[in-house]
Formats: structure tokens, sequence, C-alpha cells
């Protein structure tokens, strides 16, 4: 063993560990000479040949594995069984939660730390099975901050330099909508308020779907778009007897969390199909509002691709006509409205009112909070003389000084004597 | 034939000029094999020379009547520094040999682009970039085999970003510079008006000044940190002054190892921009999660920069040393965000 030994007969650095029946030898490869034997019992002279090692640079501390380590392990498998979650998916996050522990800044880490990196490793894990689970839902199980869970999910990532796909949002709306309770029949829940489950399942993917294509889903939480999307869905099966309903009070029902931005998505879902109706010729004549084309959000989404394509299109062709004169345009527009047939499919060209607000993420349409503006070229070089009379304006003058301690003083007297004689 | 001579100099002189320019010469011969095909014509050297020298004239005021349907369909895609050297081999050919009557607005475009070389064209480059960008639609008359492998390697004139006007505009500098004395920060919060010290909080004076209005954060160790200028200059100048300060209040402090720590830029590309299909096509770079912050955090590994990019189309940089580095990465990062314009 290449250790700094020696062999105490003739002096060879030639040790080899070797093992006789079990029993583990320190023995020199010169002449044979056995210079420690076994490990319970050593004499003073076999312990000079040996080095002492601190436990924290022996390979000890990696074979082994650390109670906390064991601790952290086993929650894996509790919250993958938990969720109820293929065996396949255990194994995987386990693994994550090994490699993770091997490196130094995770090994110290605080064990609140160490309990978020559980909730990571299974994320992961499910993320890269396509298997939809939310931040929102692991923070919840784990007791743990969203701040601290993102900080520790992104530094995992980096640190083990994985490929994270996204979440699949098809299987969210799967798995979030059966999560409602509305399709049994129970006491606090109106008759009319039940719905069949396939029915509503698709139709809020329909009008996810729709909310992803104009801008709706990209860098917002998806949850809240999906509650809303489940809501009008909902609403439109039996838009009489439901329309009466709030958000608030459907989510109360299905016995599910009202995130807080679903009433804008909601809003913002409702604008969008507005201006989808504006553009089909027998809703035009409806004059809908918000309340209105819920009933008739299956007629626009039997149409949404072509409704939706004709006003990319015809979203950049306005742009650019927009540029142009289009007052000479103005009075042929009624025409081509009223020519219009019943086929979805025969729209006119370029004879609709401009609806650019379509294309654009929101944040995009509302107007900016405040100007900011250009800030003018500066000479600055930097090495200009700095005159006294600016560094003086900063300094306090000593009366200023002794006026200020006798303030801190009698603030300090004031805190220190709280209740007055 | 003299007249035909003196043109004939006037034309290879220029020729030379350029050669002088681009280090091997020879080498750009074997390549243009193809190019071969164009015989010498000494028939119409005169005719050939005096169009040209017209169509020079010509093209240094507009380029709507030019004609560019020799540019090949990838021109648009490829790196600049290709566009620069397949034109710079075509023009070399010219020179060697005979084009064609049809193909000469091609050699009066050549020479024109390379502003560098020629010296009566170096006016219209800056229209050649735009022409190439605009010539999708014109298919290659020019079989494109030029094997660029084979040619020199010259470093293009200006960066030029395929219509990128837009240039980031800073907004913060992060510096560090060095007092080298040690510091009474009670005594600094005391005498000081413009500075407030909460030891409990944390162990340094924060100062503020006016003009650069700038934040500093000085330790008793004598090290200071100063941030909030929008340029190199002005944080340099806002350091002098907190150095000042601290000087007037009766420290030997002197200023040392200035040093710019980070520089933040942002700008705005002005369409919105698909997230979901750039964290798919650009995934090794960038990090997208929706549930927790609202942009895309793309991780450019040269320059190594860090852009934040948002549906709206606003980007902001951070990580850089150097001006320089803002510019390059929001360069090498417009053309992919033009990928993701429309769904």
């Amino acid at each position: 063993m290449p250790g700094g030994g020696r062999c105490p007969d003739c002096g060879s650095t030639e040790l080899v560990e070797d093992a006789h029946y079990s029993q583990s030898q320190l023995v020199c490869s010169d002449c044979g000479c056995v210079v420690t034997e076994g490990v319970l019992t050593t004499t003073f002279s076999d312990e000079g040949n040996l080095r002492e090692v601190a436990y924290s640079r022996s390979t000890g501390e990696n074979e082994q594995v650390t109670r906390s380590q064991q601790r952290g392990l086993r929650r894996v498998r509790d919250l993958c069984r938990v969720l109820q979650l293929p065996s396949t998916f255990e194994d995987t996050a386990v693994a994550y939660y090994q490699k993770a522990y091997q490196h130094p800044g995770i090994r110290a880490a605080r064990l609140q730390k160490k309990e978020v990196l559980v909730g990571c490793c299974v994320l992961i894990t499910c993320r890269q099975h396509n298997w939809p689970l939310t931040m929102g839902t692991i923070c919840t199980l784990l007791y743990a901050d969203l701040d601290m869970f993102s900080g520790t999910y992104m530094q995992i990532v980096k640190l083990l330099g994985l490929d994270v796909p996204s979440l699949c949002l098809a299987d969210l709306v799967k798995t979030y909508c059966s999560s409602f309770k509305l399709f049994q029949a129970s006491p606090s829940l109106p008759a009319k308020y039940m719905e069949d489950k396939e029915k509503m399942l698709s139709r809020t993917l329909q009008l996810v779907e729709l909310a992803d294509e104009t801008w709706l889903v990209t860098g917002r939480h998806p949850l809240p778009v999906i509650t809303a999307a489940a809501f009008l869905a909902w609403q439109s099966l039996q838009p009489s007897a439901r329309l009466t309903c709030s958000l608030a009070r459907f989510c109360k029902l299905a016995n599910v969390d009202l995130p807080y931005p679903a009433s804008s998505r909601l809003q913002e879902l409702l604008a969008v199909l507005l201006r989808m109706a504006e553009q089909l010729a027998w809703l035009q004549v409806l004059k809908l509002d918000k309340r209105s084309v819920v009933k008739h959000i299956s007629d626009l989404l039997q149409h949404r691709h072509t409704l939706i394509r004709k006003a990319f299109r015809e979203g950049t062709l306005e742009v650019e006509a927009l540029e142009k004169e289009l007052q000479g345009r103005g009075p042929g527009q009624g025409q081509g409205k009223e020519e219009v047939g019943n086929s979805a499919s025969e729209l006119p060209e370029g004879k609709r009112p401009a609806s650019p607000a379509l294309l654009l993420p929101p944040c995009m349409l509302k107007p900016p909070k405040r100007v900011c503006p250009a800030p003018p070229a500066s000479t600055v070089t930097g090495d200009e003389n700095i005159s006294d009379s600016e560094i003086e304006q900063y300094l306090r003058t000593p009366q200023e000084v002794r006026d200020f301690l006798r303030a801190q003083a009698a603030g300090q007297a004031a805190t220190s004597n709280p209740n007055p004689p | 034939m003299e007249r035909e001579e003196r043109f004939l100099e006037l034309y290879l002189d220029r020729c030379t000029a350029q050669d002088d320019l681009a280090p091997p010469g020879l080498p750009l011969l074997s390549p243009v094999a193809p190019y071969d095909v164009y015989i010498y014509n000494s028939s119409h050297p005169e005719a050939v020379f005096n169009s040209h020298l017209e169509e020079v004239k010509e093209t240094s005021g507009g380029f709507s009547s030019v004609d560019l349907s020799f540019l090949p369909d990838e021109l648009t895609q490829e790196n600049k520094d290709q566009t620069v050297l397949r034109s710079k081999g075509e023009d070399e050919e010219n020179c060697k040999t005979q084009s064609p009557q049809s193909k000469l607005p091609l050699s009066s475009q050549r020479d024109v682009g390379l502003g560098a070389n020629s010296s009566s064209s170096s006016n219209s480059h800056s229209h050649l970039h735009p022409g190439d960008a605009d010539s999708v639609q014109h298919s290659p008359e020019k079989p494109d085999t030029l094997p660029l492998a084979s040619i020199a390697p010259m470093t293009p004139m200006a960066p030029v970003s395929e219509g990128s006007e837009i240039v980031p505009q800073l907004q913060n500098i992060v510096s560090t510079a060095n007092l080298a004395c040690k510091l009474d920060l009670k005594k600094i919060a005391l005498h000081a008006k413009n500075a407030e010290y909460n030891p409990k909080r944390f162990a340094a004076v924060i100062m503020r000044i006016r003009e650069p209005r700038t934040t500093a954060l000085i330790f008793s160790s004598g090290k200071m940190v100063c941030t909030g200028a929008k340029s190199e200059e002005q944080s340099r100048l806002a350091a002098r002054k907190y150095a000042r300060v601290v000087q007037k209040l009766g420290f030997p402090a002197r200023f040392l190892d200035f040093k710019i720590q980070n520089m933040v830029g942002s700008c705005d590309v002005r369409f919105p921009i698909r997230l979901e299909g750039l964290v798919l096509t650009h995934q090794q770079f960038s990090s997208y999660e929706p549930e927790l912050f609202p942009g895309l955090i793309y991780r450019m590994v040269k320059p190594r920069i860090v852009l934040l990019i948002f549906v709206s189309g606003k980007v902001v940089l951070t990580g850089a040393k150097d001006r320089s580095e803002i510019y390059e990465a929001f360069e090498n990062i417009y053309p992919i965000l033009k990928g993701f314009k429309k769904a």
C-alpha cells in the first residue's frame, strides 16, 4: 500500500494489503514481513506504520450513505408513493437525489434545502416522463416556500446539467380537470351544474389550445389559464342555467382552489372570443358582449383554426394596409360584410375591420406604464475635476453633527423608557 | 487600340489594388474552375470597360435599377464573413477573366460592394448588404459551388447585423474600487448626510450621490462597490466622488483598482416572441419555466452573457465586462429571435 509505511525489517516501502483467512494484513512484498495484522488490535509499533487520516479526507465518507442522505432517499420514495407515480419514477428520482448529494454544495446545505431537493428530484423525473406535475403541488405537499423551491430547482438543474422538458399542457389539462368534483351528483351540487367529463375535457382542451395560439399562455403560469378555460367550457355546455354562476362559485363547487390570476385570464379569453365572433358574419349581427358570447363558444371553437389563421394573416396585411390610406376602403367594407354567406370558409378577404389586437400578447397591448425617455448622450470622461463645493454638500457641518447626536440620544432615551412615568 | 490599353490599365490597376489586400490571390484561381467558362473576349473590351465604368458611377448613387439576380438564395442566411469572402472570391476571378456583357452588373456590384478595397465606392458599401438581404427571391445565375475553405478569411469591415438597427441601451454598471485604508463606518455615517449605516442589517455604509445618480456600498476594509451608473465613464466619475467624500471626512483614502464588474443593457425588438419554440430549439442554452418567471433565460456561450427574453420582445442582457460584449450578444440573438417572430 503506497501510504508512506515502511517495513520495520528491511525498510522497503513496498507494502501490499493482503488477506489471510479474511483477516486483512499489511505485508512487505520484499521480505514477507507482516507489518500490520487485522484492524482490531494494533501494537504501538504497528500504528507507527500507519498514517492518521481525518474522516472527512478518507473515502469512507463517500462510500457510506449518511443518515441525512438515507432520510432524503426515504422522503423521495414517500413522495413518489403519495403522488401515486409509477415505480420506475421512484428509481430515477432516487438516482437523481444520490447524484445531487455527491456535490459538496448540496451535502453541506441546510435541512430545509435538502427537503426541497427531494421535491426537485421528483419534479425533474416527472417532467422527463411528461407527467404533468406543477411546482405548486409539490410545494404544498412539502410545506415549502416557492422561492426556496425555485432557487434549489435552478441550482440543481445547472449542477447536474440536465435538460428538463417543459410542462406538457394537454396532460396538465386532463389531470387538472379530472380533479374537479362536477362529474358526479352530490348533495352540494345542483343537478343542472353536473357535467359530463369527456365533453368538458375536450372543450377545455380546445379553449386552452386557442389561448396558446393567441399569446395568452406564453410567459404565464399555465394553471390559471386552464381554470378560466374550464370555467368557460362548463358554462358554454349549458349556458342558460350556468351563466349566473361566477368563477369563484364554480371553483368552490368543483372543490378546487381559485388561482388569483384566473379572473384576468378569463377576461382575456373572452376578449379573444369576442374578436373571433366579430369575424363571423352571422355573429356580427348579434352584437355579442362578454356574457352572450358564451352561448356561441361551440360555434367559435368549431371554426377556430380558420379564424385564427385568417386573423394572423390578416393582421399582418392590416398592419401594412394601415400604413397606406384606408379611408377609401371604408364604404367598401360594409358591403363586403353583407355579401358573405353562412359558410365559415368563405370569409371575405381584406374587407373586415382590422383586428391586430389578436396578434399580440396582452402585455404589448396595454399602454406603457411610464414612458422611459432615452438618456441624453453624456459627455462624461470619468477624469473630470471634482469641485470641493460639490463634495461639501454631502457633509454635515459640526453644528449639524451635534444636533444629530442630540436627536439620536433623545430617540434612544425615548425607546428605552416605553412607559411614560 | 491605345484607348483600349488605357482602359485596360485602369481596370487592371483597380484589380491589382484588390490583389494586394487579399493575402493569397493565386489559390483563388483553382477553386473557381467553373468560372473559367468565361473566355477572354478581346473584341469588346472597350465596350465592356465603358459600361463597367458607367455602372460604377450609376450604382454609387442608388441601387434601385441594379440587377441583383446573381445573388444566391442562401446568401441572406449565411455568415456575413462568407458574404464578404464569396464576393471577394468572385471579384478576384472577375479581374482575371473577362465576364460576358450580362454579368457586368455583377462585377460592378462586387467592386462597389467591397468598399474597403475599392476607393471609388466606399460609400456604396452600406447599400450592398440590404440589397443582399432583399434578394431572397432571385435565383442564382452563377453556380454557388465556390468552396470557401480555400479562400483566406478576410476581416469584415463593420459588424453588419442583417438589418437590425437596434442598439441595446446600457442601464446599469457595477464597479468596484479600493480606497486602501481602514474606515470607521460609524464616523462616516455621522458626518456624511448622504450615508446610511445599519450594522445589524448590513456591515457597510450605503452612500448616495446625485450626480451621477449612483449608490455605493463602502466597507470598513476600504473596499467600495458603486452601482447605478449608465456608462463606464460615469461609473468611474462617481467612484472618484465617493473616494473624495471619504477623503474629506478625514481618511487617507486613495483611488485604486477601479474595475467594472458587470454591465446590464436592455432593448426592444418590437415583435412578440414564441418562448416555447425558442426553448425547444435552443434547449442547451435556454431555461424557460413559466411557473417561476415569465421570461426565458438564455445563457449565451460566446460571449458569456445571460439574456432575459420576454414575450413582448424586450430583451435584457447582463453579465458583460465590456460594452462590446453586450452589442455582440444582441447581434447574435437577433437573428434567432427573428426566427420566432410568428407562430
